[in-house]
């Protein structure tokens, strides 16, 4: 509890660490900032041609069904694979100055989340134009998703940058776990595609209720089911107070090992 | 009411000879992850008052670095505890997180954010910082433009500027021009005087005992000496210099241990009281009718030593033998500093005392009741010569000592003065 008023006293240094990121990010480039946007259309003009044109899935506006689901997945992916990483590269800071090591994670974790909320502007738009009828009650529910998805890739980013400190080569590692984690959610794919029995270990992998909520939303134009939320939320919160746990204990030794 | 209190602390460090960092090298190469655990501090205990500044001495690796990391939470303690009241600020790092591409003042803002300060806070705080760092015209150009003592100074303005409860200082106060630093210094005392905890790390004993009410020297990971830093730096200075003529002494030994054959040494070993000065041919010539068997510093209890303080006594003690009958010969002593400036040079003829006569054996005193030279590291020269120049034994650089000074004044010396202001 104590941890938790002591980085509200630091949420400056939150904020800051975030707009650095951010800033820096396109830095140098010409379009700058612009980039924000144009990944993620680039990224959607790339799929419609080759799943429209080429690998024909026989779903209607695939699209649209793979972008809505892929966009909330990099931000997962970036934030657990650059995570890991970021208690590293702040090393400098580390060793010199105190202040509360969980204000590294968080930050980044935040910026990639910035970041998708960008992309999101983008996803408002294709949808707008792909004549979709979002419930305005799905609207409301979003936020909620996206605090849950957040919650969550913070948690597994806190455990990943912590035991990168002094397992470098977590770092590696989980570049594959989570590729192979991309296709063990319903990204690509239905649920419906997945065999019966196998379907109640689908859904002990957190991402594949939240997933599912945002093409609820956003693909199908209905209302996620409470219980895929409830379900999402309850493994959100529990990942991340472990996550708050085994950063707490392994953060002392940090500048040693850095 | 003690703000600080520091109880046994004790911290270790692995060193390890060969750290596998991968995993591969982990299990590869197992008995690779050799190592030795280093003790760094063996028990430290000590309190600091609010308001109190404390100065923490100590050579290169006594581990009062580590413990100035211990107490701003960087690194915690193995045993023991520390506990700090109120909000600490550390001058450790200067301009931590400092952007080079944006301006001064987005840089205020990461900095003192570092510090944990919010934004209302750093608003009410700008005109404060910017106006200490004298930095106003260039405050909104990218601090990538900015001068390195420009850029230090926007730091140290940012770092003072916090308003913490307790405030940790490493080794800083070098920075910027010297208008800068006593600025700094002034900054320094008046959040004293606002009840401000400070402990500072320095090498500067100067720098603490303007600052500092209480020293601790801490050797070798315990505490050695606290109190007040007059009582104590005088104690860890003789210490330092003692330890540094064994230096000076055991290298001089190895050299001529490589000059001279092993039998000379042995002869050498057994006719321990009337060694003559071991010292390379460079450093010494003369005829030798008047040979320098010795020469030492004292202070004025008449102990040996190679430290003093600005105005102290200093003895220069030098013995001497005739080997061949001599008339009217001269004595004189010079004093450099070691960057060869001729601080000092007189010989017994300038000095107008013409009918010197030794003894076939004994010793001279040259007595200098304030020795006003200001703090440096300097060398003796002593020499017994005939009227014309003419030496039977001059030995160059025969002794170092230093001399260390509390007031802050520059030069060379110390020039006896007096200020009469209407």
């Amino acid at each position: 509890m104590q941890i938790l008023k002591e980085l509200y006293d630091y949420r400056q240094m939150i904020y800051s660490l975030v707009r650095k990121d951010l800033r820096g990010r396109y830095k140098g480039s010409v379009l700058g900032f612009l980039w924000t946007f144009i990944n993620p259309l680039l990224q959607l003009v790339i799929y419609t041609i080759v799943f429209s044109i080429i690998l024909r899935a026989g779903i209607d506006k695939f699209y649209l069904y793979l972008f809505v689901a892929l966009v909330p997945w990099i931000f997962f992916q970036t934030s657990i694979t650059g995570g890991s990483a970021s208690i590293h590269s702040q090393q400098d800071l580390i060793k010199k100055i105190y202040f509360p090591r969980e204000v590294i994670p968080i930050s980044y974790v935040t910026s990639c989340f910035v970041n998708m909320l960008f992309s999101f502007v983008i996803i408002f738009i294709v949808v707008a134009f792909s004549g979709v009828h979002i419930k305005l009650l799905g609207l409301l529910c979003l936020p909620i998703i996206m605090f849950v998805e957040y919650i969550l890739a913070l948690g597994f980013a806190m455990i990943a940058s912590a035991v990168t400190v002094y397992f470098r080569d977590l770092e590696h590692i989980l570049g594959i776990v989570t590729m192979a984690w991309m296709y063990l959610t319903p990204i690509m794919y239905p649920i419906e595609m997945v065999p019966e029995n196998l379907r109640k270990i689908f859904m002990l992998n957190p991402m594949t209720p939240i997933i599912t909520a945002y093409r609820d939303i956003l693909y199908y134009g209905t209302i996620s089911h409470i219980n895929t939320l409830l379900n999402g939320f309850l493994l959100g919160v529990v990942t991340l107070v472990i996550g708050f746990a085994v950063f707490g204990k392994l953060k002392r030794h940090f500048a040693e090992e850095l | 009411m003690s703000v600080i209190s520091v109880k046994n602390v004790e911290k270790n460090f692995k060193v390890y000879f060969d750290k596998g960092q991968s995993l591969k090298e982990r299990l590869l190469f197992k008995n690779r992850n050799h190592y030795e655990i280093r003790k760094v501090l063996k028990g430290i205990s000590f309190e600091v008052d609010k308001g109190e500044a404390l100065g923490l001495i100590g050579e290169n690796g006594s581990g009062k670095s580590t413990l100035l990391k211990l107490m701003t939470k960087i690194m915690y303690p193995d045993k023991g505890n520390i506990n700090i009241k109120g909000r600490v600020s550390s001058l450790i790092e200067l301009g931590a997180g400092f952007h080079p591409d944006m301006s001064g003042k987005e840089n205020i803002y990461t900095n003192a954010s570092i510090f944990g300060l919010t934004k209302k806070e750093i608003d009410r705080r700008l005109n404060d910082i910017i106006s200490f760092s004298e930095l106003e015209e260039f405050i909104d150009n990218p601090v990538r433009t900015y001068s390195s003592g420009m850029y230090m100074r926007l730091a140290f303005s940012v770092a003072i500027n916090v308003d913490a409860d307790v405030l940790l200082i490493d080794e800083i106060l070098a920075v910027g021009d010297a208008s800068f630093q006593s600025k700094c210094f002034d900054k320094l005392r008046e959040i004293k005087k606002n009840g401000t905890t400070i402990v500072i790390v320095s090498h500067s004993l100067g720098q603490i005992e303007q600052i500092c009410d209480k020293s601790i020297w801490i050797d070798q990971g315990v505490i050695r000496e606290v109190g007040k830093p007059r009582e104590v730096h005088p104690i860890y200075m003789e210490f330092m210099g003692e330890k540094r003529h064994q230096v000076i002494e055991s290298s001089k030994k190895i050299e001529s241990k490589n000059n001279d054959q092993i039998i000379e040494e042995q002869a050498e070993d057994t006719n321990e009281g009337n060694t003559p000065l071991e010292i390379t041919s460079i450093n010494r010539w003369g005829n030798k009718d008047i040979e320098i068997n010795e020469v030492k510093i004292c202070d004025n209890l008449g102990n040996e030593k190679y430290v003093y303080r600005t105005g102290d006594l200093m003895d220069i003690i030098i013995k001497y033998k005739m080997n061949n009958e001599t008339v009217n010969p001269v004595i004189g002593i010079g004093i450099f500093r070691n960057d060869g400036i001729h601080c000092y040079g007189t010989n017994t003829s300038t000095d107008s005392i013409d009918n010197v006569t030794l003894k076939e054996e004994g010793s001279i005193r040259f007595s200098i009741s304030k020795n006003n030279l200001l703090e440096g590291e300097y060398l003796l020269d002593v020499a017994i010569h005939t009227k014309e120049g003419f030496a039977y034994d001059y030995l160059k650089d025969v002794k170092s000592f230093r001399v260390y000074s509390v007031q802050s004044d520059i030069g060379v010396t110390r020039l006896d003065h007096e200020w009469d202001i209407n």
